[in-house]
């Protein structure tokens, strides 16, 4: 059954798998140039701490997009014959995990080309052995959107218009090119007695980015806050909840997805 | 070119009980989320019935044709054999794999070679890697493509996608092959290959439901014929008898 669809997406990008994987890349290597010439100095190998967070979050926003499409791209060929509707937001979803795994690879090879740079600091944290645990939530998490946005888009068409302007307008809401701790400690959330932090955190893809971050790559030595009080160490509590969520979120989509895939091929 | 002669028949391989299907026409033109809100109020569905109480019973080495008017819901009877989508109600039984050619290049990718596509196509209907690879001589050579196997899809005639489905089709090790309409564009030499393949389908205890407006095409394969007519069995037995009925009174 996962030969069948990585036999289907693979053959439905045929074109597209080099581009698909090269487009992130290309992105992550001009902000980093621009982030660590002009902004964000104070901060050694802000490549890495991108990356850390960057990679979670174009998972979840390709896997939702592509899955997004899916079903319509493919309408013809489920028009005529049967198979489990479930391969074609799955198979999205799974190439996205493999753009995801290459991603991290380049991004340990980063480290420890930084390592190699400069020994003083050793990059590599006890934290990564969360990295499968973070893994499985991701991948519930995305792929329970992945199929409410995929059921929903074969019916309604501007599903996928919304869900794009949403995800950009996430991850600014996800600390990839700033911290979490610049959040936590910003005068308004002082102001606020801490609500704007924990409204903050409501976002699962920022709990999933800060969680990476944490977990992968040391604690950054030379922030200009020094030491930037609270959060410090992994945000075990969100996580928890958050974990929880995503696999609510699976076993939903899974069961709305069954319930309208039937009436896929009829809509009129 | 005789008529087929009954070969063993054998236990019920397709099950139909008072089936019907309904479909919704028109949610008038609601489409997007934009448009769901801005209509609310005017949403009108608008139902078809398109089956309304089948009955059908096809045993293994059997060859069942159904015929009738274009609407009377054969297409939608084998759509509903092909799982592509659930009955309104009553039941539907199927014991074995079904090999569906509902249409030409069905389960096709338009971009792959014809050899790309033996293997895409053939995992869609339940085989592994493995086993087309070892049945894919066997397929190209029914197929008579010869080089053409190579080219993409898109640049087949009707002809040559009819005859790579079919040589698919029957290379699945289905128990029940499913035919609308699509061996019609098939030449003579075509339509005989196609007859002796499914007397030795047939002879493997093998279920056929076929729909064909091409009468002579339906005396030739069929052991029993179905006039399907608005959505109901008007008539169902010897071909001879009901071909003679449809073209007197359909």
């Amino acid at each position: 059954m996962v030969q069948r669809e990585l036999r289907i997406r693979y053959k439905n990008s045929a074109l597209g798998v080099l581009w698909s994987f090269l487009n992130p890349l290309a992105q992550v290597a001009v902000m980093s140039f621009v982030f660590s010439n002009f902004l964000r100095q104070d901060v050694p190998s802000f490549t890495v701490y991108m990356l850390a967070a960057y990679l979670p979050f174009i998972f979840f926003q390709s896997s939702v997009l592509d899955s997004a499409q899916s079903i319509l791209n493919q309408y013809g060929l489920i028009k005529k014959i049967y198979f489990p509707r479930e391969i074609l937001p799955l198979a999205a979803v799974i190439a996205n995990m493999i753009h995801l795994a290459i991603g991290f690879l380049i991004m340990f090879g980063l480290m420890f080309l930084g390592y190699l740079r400069d020994p003083r600091v050793f990059p590599f944290q006890i934290g990564t052995i969360y990295l499968p645990f973070l893994l499985i939530v991701s991948t519930l998490f995305a792929t329970g959107i992945s199929f409410i946005v995929s059921a929903l888009n074969t019916f309604y068409e501007d599903v996928k218009y919304i869900v794009q302007i949403g995800l950009y307008l996430l991850m600014y809401l996800c600390p990839i090119v700033y911290f979490v701790e610049q959040v936590a400690n910003s005068p308004r959330n002082h102001a606020s007695g801490w609500l704007l932090f924990k409204l903050y955190m409501l976002n699962p893809v920022a709990v999933q980015c800060v969680a990476y971050r944490k977990a992968l790559v040391a604690p950054v030595p030379t922030m200009s806050a020094g030491g930037m009080g609270l959060p410090t160490g992994m945000p075990w509590k969100y996580l928890a909840v958050h974990s929880v969520g995503a696999v609510f979120v699976f076993l939903f989509g899974y069961w709305l997805f069954n319930r309208l895939k039937w009436k896929f091929v009829e809509r009129p | 070119m005789e008529v087929c002669g009954a070969a063993m028949i054998g236990d019920v391989k397709v099950s139909i009980r008072d089936l019907r299907k309904q479909f919704v026409v028109s949610h008038s033109g609601i489409a997007s989320i934009k448009s769901l809100l801005l209509f609310w109020r005017k949403r009108t569905y608008v139902h078809l019935e398109v089956l309304k109480g089948v009955s059908l019973d096809v045993r293994g080495g059997e060859c069942v044709a159904v015929i009738g008017k274009n609407g009377a819901g054969k297409s939608t009877l084998l759509s509903l054999l092909a799982r592509i989508y659930l009955p309104s109600s009553g039941t539907l039984e199927v014991k074995g794999r079904v090999a569906p050619l509902l249409e030409l290049g069905a389960g096709f990718h338009n971009d792959l070679s014809g050899l790309e596509n033996i293997y895409f196509n053939a995992v869609i209907l339940g085989l592994t890697r493995e086993q087309v690879r070892q049945r894919l001589d066997s397929i190209v050579e029914f197929s008579e493509l010869g080089d053409a196997i190579e080219a993409p899809v898109r640049t087949y005639s009707s002809g040559m996608m009819a005859r790579l489905g079919f040589a698919i089709a029957i290379h699945v090790d289905a128990e029940v092959l499913i035919v609308d309409e699509v061996l019609a564009v098939g030449d003579q030499r075509f339509e005989q290959k196609c007859l002796e393949r499914v007397e030795q389908f047939r002879r493997d205890g093998g279920a056929i439901l076929l729909v064909s407006h091409q009468l002579p095409t339906v005396e030739k394969f069929a052991d029993r014929v179905v006039w399907l007519k608005d959505g109901l069995v008007e008539m169902e037995g010897e071909p001879a008898s009901v071909i003679a009925e449809y073209v007197r009174r359909g």
